[in-house]
C-alpha cells in the first residue's frame, strides 16, 4: 500500500516545464529532482517565456572558473571539460544523481523499517515525504499548491500576476523536492543576514527564531550555528538596547516569550551536540513526556534541553510574535510588503499541523511537545490543533509506512478534526449598521445633512440589495479562476487556510471542494462560516443553505443560518432556523412543539430557549442562541447578559467576543464594544469582521477618521466585503474626505491604505 | 518619468559614466535568498516619456546579483557581484552567449559590493560576506590583494573619488575602515554606528568627508580627520538604511534608500536635513544612484521589481 503510494507519488512528481511525463517512477523522480532542484546552477527557474536560456552546455562553460585561464578575452567561448570541483554545477549534478536518487531508489526497494542507520532513516524519510507531497500536489495547475505551499498561494498569485507565469516560487516549491545542500546553505545564511537588517529593531533571539521559523518551514536544518553580527563590544549600549526592546515587547500577549528567549540564550551557550545526546538517552515519547513535565514544574532547568528543536519551538512562538508585531506596525506599505508576508507566512507555515503529522517520530514528538507546552501557556487558544496532533500521535509515528497509510486515512480523520474544529468556530453575526439606521430613524438622529444622505444612501442600498436578493437569494456565486480546482484535497487545504485566517483564500479552496463534492455538507458549512467571518452574509447564507440541503439536521449549519439571517435583519428566517436548531438538538428536541415549525413566533422561540438554558446552564451554545434572539428583539441588555454568560463558558471564542461587541454597539455602548472587538482581534488577528465592526463602532462615536482606518484595514484583508465598502464611503463623507471618494469607488486600496494607515 | 519592470527583485542600479541615458541594474530572484540573477543594461529614451526605458542587454547568472558597477575605462564593460561569491565581468556590446567575459571566483561567500576605481580606472574592489575585500584588475586572473580585517560581513566598498589608492569599506562589524592599497593594514577604523553598517560613500568635493548608513536607521557623516563624533546624524528612515550616495553635483547633498521602502534626499548641513522623501517603492528600496552627467537625475530600484528614473523634485511615478 504504502509502497504503491510511494511509487505513484514519484510518478506524479511531474514538475511543469520538465519532461516528467514519464511513467517510470524512477525517471520521473529524477526529472523532478533534477528539474527543480533549481538553481543547482541552472537557469531553469527563469521565467520560461521571457528568457532565452542558453543551452545547458554553454552555461556549464560560464560556470567554469574563468579565472583559471588568464588572459583570454572571451573564455566564454572555450569549451571546458567539467573538471573536478571546478565545475560546481556538475559536481552538484552528480551529487543529486548519486546521492538523492540512489537513496530514493533504495527507499523504494527496501522496507525502510529494516534500516538501522538512525538519523539516516529520518533524512531519507523526509526526502520521501517531500517527494510524496510533491506528487500529490502536482496534479494542480500550478505546482506549488500542495499543502505546505498553500499558505503562500496568495503571495504566489501576485507573482503570477506580475508576469511570472509558470515559475514556481522557489523557496516554497523547492523544499518539497530536496534542496541541495548548497541551496539550503544559501537560504540559511542569506535569510539570517538579511533578517538582521530587516528586523534590526528586534532582539537577537527574535531574529534567530524568525530565521529558524523560515528555515524550519522549508525543512532546512537550522542546526548550524550562524555567526551573528557582533553586538557585544558595547555592553552598556547592548544592555540598554535589550532593555528598551524588552519594554517595547512587554505588550506581547504570550507569556511564553520569556522562556523562549531563555531557551534561545541557553542555546547560544550550548553545545549543539548536547541535545542530541540527551535525546538519545530520553528517546521516545515517554522520555519527552517526562521531560515535558519536569520542564513545566521547573522552568529553571530549561538548560538541559538544547539545540535545534528548541529553536523550532521558539520559532513557533516567535512567529506569532511576528504576526503580532506586523499587525501593530502602522505602515500599511510595510504591512503589504510581499517580502514580509512571505516571511511571516513562512513562519506561520511552521504551525502547519499536518506537516507534523507526517513527520518522522522525532519531529512530531518534539513539535507536539511544543504544542502541548504552548497550550499550557496559552490556555488552549489552539487546543484543538494540539488535540489534533495528539490524536494523530498514538498511531505509530515511528513507522513511516504507517505515516503513508495514514495519509490515505486522512479522510476519516478529517471528520473528527472538523468536528473538533467547528465547535470552536461558531458563526458570528453582528451586523449593526442597519439597526443603527433604524434607531436613527426613530428620532435620535441629529438631522444633519449627512444623516439624511446617510439614510438615503442606505435606502438605496437596501433597495438594491433587496432587488439583488430577490434575484439571487440563496444562489451561491462561485469565483472564477479558482486555482484550487483540481487540488487533491481542497477541503483540508480550506480548513488549513481558514485556521490560518486566510479567509479569502480559504473561500477559494472550499469552493473547489464543493465543486468537486457538491454533496459535502461539511464543505458547504465551512464555506459558509468562512464567508460569515469574512463579512459576507449573502454568500454565507447561500453556502449554508446548500449545506442544509445536504444535511438538514446539522446543528452547526442551522445555528449559522440563524445568525446570518439575524445579521441580514431577516427575523422570520432567523427564527425558523433557530427553532430548527432546537428541534434537532438531541437534548432540547423534546421542548419543541411541531406546530411551531412553519412560522415560529418570536415569543415562543425565546421561551423555549430560556427553558433550554434552564435545563443545562452550562451549554454555551444555548446562551449564544439566546443572545442572538435578544438581538432580534432588540433587548440588548439581555443579549449582552447572555453573551457574557456564554463567554464565561467559552472565553476563547473570538466570534463570541465579536457578538458581544456588536450587541454593545447596538445598545449604544460603542466604547465598550471596541473593548470586546479588541478581545476578538487579540484572539484572531485576521478577523475581518471584527475589524469592520471596530470601524462601525468608531463611526458611531463620531470618530470617522478612526473608523476609516479600520474599514480600510478590513478591506485590505477582504476587498470583497461589500458592506465595508459602503461603510467606508459613509465615513469618508462624514469625515469630509470627499477627495478619497474616487479611490473608494474604484476600490483602490493602495491609495486608501496609504492615506489611512492603521 | 521612466519606469522599468524587472522580473526579479532589484538590488542595485548605476548610471553609466559614459552615456547619460544608460543604466545598469542588478537583480536577484526571490529577494536574493535563492534563485537566479540578472543584470540589465537599460537605455532611457529621451522622447518617449514614461514608457521610455528600453533594454539594451540582459545577462543571466546562476545566483542573485547583489551589486554592479560600470567600468570607468570602457563604456561597455561592467562588473557584477554575484551571490555565489563570484565577480563577473560583462561586455554589453557582446551577445549574452559571449558573456560573461570574465568570472573571478575567490570569495568564499556572497559578494555584496563592487566599485570601480574612478581615478586609476584600471582596477576594482569587491566586498564579501566572507569578511574580506579584494582588489582586482582585468589583466590578472586572481586578485591583487585581499584585505582581511573586518570581523563580519563587508557590505559596501567605495573608492575615494580623489585618491587613486584610497577606499573605504563598511561592515556588519559596526565599523567603517579606510584603506590605502599601498599600506599593509587599514589606515583608519571608525566605529561609526552601534549596529551593522550597510553602506558608505565618499563626498565628491571634500576628500575627508565620508557618509555611513546603518541598520540603526540613521545616516552619519564623518570627517575622517576627527572621528570622535559625526559631523551630522541624519535620522528619518523608519528601518535600516540600505544604501547611501553623495551627490556628484552638490557638496552636502546625500541620497539614501532604506528598508522602510523610501528614497530620501538629505542636505546634511541644513537644519532641516531631509530635502525630499520619495515613497514610490512598494517593497524595500535597495538600489539608488545619481547621474554624474545630468544634474538631479536619480534612479532607484527595489524588491518590488521596478526601476524608476526621475528628476529630483518630480514624482517618480508621474
Amino acid at each position: 500500500m504504502a509502497m504503491r503510494d510511494l511509487v505513484t507519488g514519484g510518478a506524479a512528481c511531474a514538475v511543469p516545464g520538465t519532461a516528467a511525463s514519464s511513467s517510470n517512477p524512477f525517471g520521473a523522480l529524477s526529472n523532478a529532482i533534477l528539474g527543480s532542484s533549481s538553481k543547482t546552477q541552472e537557469l531553469k527557474g527563469l521565467p520560461g517565456s521571457a528568457v532565452n536560456v542558453p543551452g545547458p552546455l554553454p552555461h556549464f562553460r560560464t560556470e567554469a572558473p574563468l579565472s583559471t585561464i588568464p588572459g583570454l578575452e572571451n573564455e566564454g567561448q572555450q569549451h571546458h571539460p567539467p573538471v573536478g570541483q571546478n565545475n560546481e554545477f556538475l559536481a552538484r549534478f552528480r551529487t543529486a544523481d548519486h546521492g538523492v536518487l540512489a537513496d530514493a531508489w533504495n527507499e523504494i526497494h527496501q522496507p525502510p523499517a529494516l534500516q538501522t542507520q538512525g538519523g539516516k532513516i529520518e533524512a531519507q524519510f523526509q526526502e520521501f515525504e517531500q517527494i510524496y507531497n510533491r506528487g500529490a500536489s502536482s496534479m494542480l495547475p500550478p505546482a506549488w499548491d500542495g499543502p505546505p505551499q498553500g499558505v503562500l498561494s496568495r503571495f504566489l498569485h501576485s507573482f503570477v500576476d506580475s508576469g511570472r507565469v509558470g515559475v514556481p516560487f522557489r523557496p516554497a516549491a523547492l523544499p518539497v523536492l530536496g534542496l541541495s545542500e548548497g541551496d539550503k546553505q544559501c537560504i540559511r545564511d542569506r535569510s539570517f543576514i538579511m533578517a538582521h537588517h530587516i528586523f534590526a529593531d528586534k532582539s537577537e533571539e527574535y531574529i534567530n527564531a524568525q530565521v529558524n521559523a523560515l528555515l524550519h518551514s522549508l525543512d532546512i536544518d537550522g542546526n548550524e550555528r550562524l555567526r551573528g553580527p557582533v553586538r557585544g563590544s558595547y555592553p552598556e549600549l547592548e544592555e540598554y538596547w535589550t532593555e528598551s526592546q524588552g519594554a517595547l515587547r512587554s505588550g506581547m500577549p504570550y507569556p511564553a516569550d520569556k522562556w523562549v528567549s531563555e531557551f534561545a540564550r541557553q542555546r547560544e551557550n550550548g553545545d549543539p551536540e548536547a541535545w542530541a545526546h540527551s535525546f538519545e538517552q530520553l528517546h521516545g515519547a515517554n522520555g519527552w513526556a517526562s521531560e515535558f513535565e519536569q520542564e513545566q514544574s521547573q522552568l529553571a532547568s530549561v538548560g538541559q534541553v538544547r539545540g535545534a528543536n528548541m529553536s523550532h519551538i521558539a520559532a513557533m512562538e516567535q512567529s506569532r510574535m511576528l504576526a503580532h508585531t506586523l499587525a501593530q506596525n502602522n505602515d500599511p506599505k510595510f504591512q503589504n510588503s510581499k517580502f514580509l508576508q512571505f516571511v511571516s507566512k513562512m513562519s506561520r507555515g511552521e504551525l502547519i499541523v499536518d506537516e507534523n503529522q507526517i513527520k518522522p517520530a522525532t519531529g512530531s514528538l518534539t513539535d507536539n511537545w511544543a504544542d502541548e507546552y504552548q497550550a499550557q501557556y496559552n490556555a488552549g487558544s489552539s487546543s484543538w490543533a494540539d488535540q489534533f496532533v495528539r490524536q494523530e500521535l498514538p498511531q505509530g509515528t515511528d513507522k513511516w509506512v504507517n505515516e503513508f497509510v495514514k495519509e490515505n486515512q486522512q479522510q476519516g480523520v478529517d471528520d473528527q478534526w472538523v468536528n473538533e474544529f467547528s465547535k470552536l468556530h461558531v458563526q458570528d453575526w453582528a451586523e449593526e449598521f442597519g439597526q443603527q439606521v433604524a434607531e436613527g430613524a426613530l428620532g435620535d438622529s441629529t438631522a444633519d445633512d449627512w444623516a439624511n444622505t446617510y439614510e438615503n444612501f442606505l435606502d438605496e442600498q437596501l433597495l438594491a440589495s433587496k432587488q439583488h436578493s430577490g434575484a439571487s437569494r440563496g444562489v451561491y456565486v462561485f469565483s472564477d479562476m479558482n486555482p484550487y480546482v483540481g487540488h487533491p484535497n481542497p477541503l483540508r487545504e480550506g480548513q488549513e487556510l481558514f485556521r490560518k485566517g486566510l479567509l479569502s483564500e480559504a473561500v477559494l479552496a472550499l469552493e473547489a471542494e464543493v465543486l468537486k463534492n457538491p454533496d459535502n455538507a461539511e464543505g458547504w458549512r465551512l464555506l459558509g462560516i468562512t464567508h460569515a467571518e469574512n463579512d459576507d452574509d449573502q454568500q454565507a447564507i447561500a453556502a449554508m443553505m446548500r449545506a442544509q440541503e445536504v444535511d438538514p439536521t446539522n446543528l452547526e449549519v442551522l445555528l449559522a443560518l440563524g445568525v446570518s439571517h439575524t445579521n441580514e435583519l431577516e427575523q422570520p428566517e432567523a427564527l425558523r432556523y433557530l427553532y430548527k436548531w432546537l428541534q434537532n438538538h438531541p437534548k432540547y428536541g423534546v421542548l419543541a412543539t411541531p406546530e411551531l415549525a412553519d412560522s415560529p413566533y418570536y415569543g415562543d422561540v425565546a421561551r423555549l430557549f430560556n427553558e433550554a438554558a434552564q435545563m443545562s446552564p452550562e451549554d454555551a451554545d444555548v446562551h449564544i442562541v439566546l443572545g442572538v434572539l435578544y438581538n432580534l428583539s432588540r433587548e440588548y441588555d439581555k443579549a449582552i447578559e447572555s453573551f457574557q454568560t456564554a463567554l464565561n463558558l467559552k472565553p476563547r471564542d473570538y466570534s463570541l467576543w465579536n457578538k458581544l461587541g456588536a450587541t454593545r454597539a447596538n445598545s449604544i455602548q460603542s466604547a465598550d464594544a471596541i473593548l470586546a472587538y479588541q478581545q476578538a482581534l487579540d484572539l484572531k488577528p485576521n478577523y475581518v469582521r471584527a475589524w469592520a465592526n471596530m470601524g462601525i463602532s468608531y463611526a458611531n462615536q463620531g470618530l470617522y477618521e478612526e473608523s476609516i482606518r479600520y474599514y480600510v484595514r478590513a478591506l485590505a484583508m477582504n476587498p470583497k466585503a461589500d458592506n465595508a465598502w459602503q461603510y467606508l464611503r459613509i465615513s469618508l463623507s462624514c469625515a469630509s474626505r470627499n477627495d478619497m471618494f474616487e479611490a473608494c469607488d474604484s476600490r483602490n486600496l493602495d491609495i486608501l491604505q496609504k492615506e489611512f494607515p492603521l | 518619468m521612466p519606469v522599468f519592470k524587472t522580473p526579479f527583485s532589484g538590488y542595485a542600479v548605476r548610471f553609466s559614466p559614459f552615456y547619460e541615458g544608460r543604466l545598469l541594474v542588478a537583480t536577484s530572484q526571490n529577494f536574493g535568498i535563492l534563485g537566479n540573477g540578472r543584470l540589465h543594461v537599460l537605455d532611457l529614451l529621451p522622447s518617449a516619456g514614461a514608457a521610455g526605458i528600453s533594454e539594451v542587454a540582459a545577462f543571466d547568472t546562476a545566483d542573485g546579483v547583489y551589486d554592479c558597477c560600470w567600468s570607468e575605462s570602457h563604456d561597455s564593460l561592467a562588473v557584477s557581484a554575484v551571490a555565489d561569491g563570484s565577480l563577473k565581468l560583462w561586455d554589453a556590446s557582446l551577445p549574452p552567449s559571449a558573456n560573461p567575459v570574465r568570472s573571478f571566483r575567490e570569495h568564499s561567500r556572497e559578494a555584496h559590493s563592487v566599485d570601480w576605481n574612478p581615478v586609476r580606472r584600471d582596477s576594482f574592489l569587491s566586498a564579501s560576506w566572507d569578511d574580506s575585500l579584494k582588489l582586482w584588475t582585468l589583466d590578472r586572473p586572481a586578485s591583487l590583494r585581499t584585505f582581511r580585517e573586518h570581523s563580519y560581513c563587508v557590505y559596501s566598498v567605495v573608492w575615494s573619488p580623489r585618491h587613486a589608492d584610497v577606499f573605504a569599506s563598511a561592515s556588519g562589524d559596526r565599523t567603517v575602515r579606510v584603506w590605502d592599497v599601498r599600506e599593509p593594514v587599514s589606515t583608519l577604523v571608525i566605529p561609526a554606528h552601534d549596529h551593522e553598517i550597510l553602506s558608505c560613500d565618499w563626498n565628491k568635493y571634500d576628500e575627508c568627508c565620508l557618509a555611513t548608513a546603518s541598520v540603526d536607521k540613521t545616516i552619519r557623516v564623518w570627517d575622517i580627520r576627527a572621528t570622535r563624533a559625526p559631523l551630522a546624524n541624519l535620522a528619518g528612515h523608519g528601518y535600516a538604511v540600505r544604501r547611501i550616495r553623495f551627490s556628484p553635483h552638490r557638496e552636502s547633498v546625500l541620497l539614501s534608500c532604506s528598508y522602510d521602502m523610501t528614497v530620501c534626499m538629505w542636505d546634511y548641513r541644513a537644519e532641516d536635513a531631509l530635502i525630499a522623501r520619495y515613497d514610490h517603492h512598494t517593497e524595500f528600496a535597495v538600489g539608488i544612484d545619481m547621474s554624474v552627467l545630468v544634474e538631479g537625475l536619480i534612479a532607484s530600484t527595489g524588491w518590488d521589481e521596478f526601476v524608476y528614473v526621475w528628476q529630483h523634485g518630480t514624482d517618480p511615478r508621474a
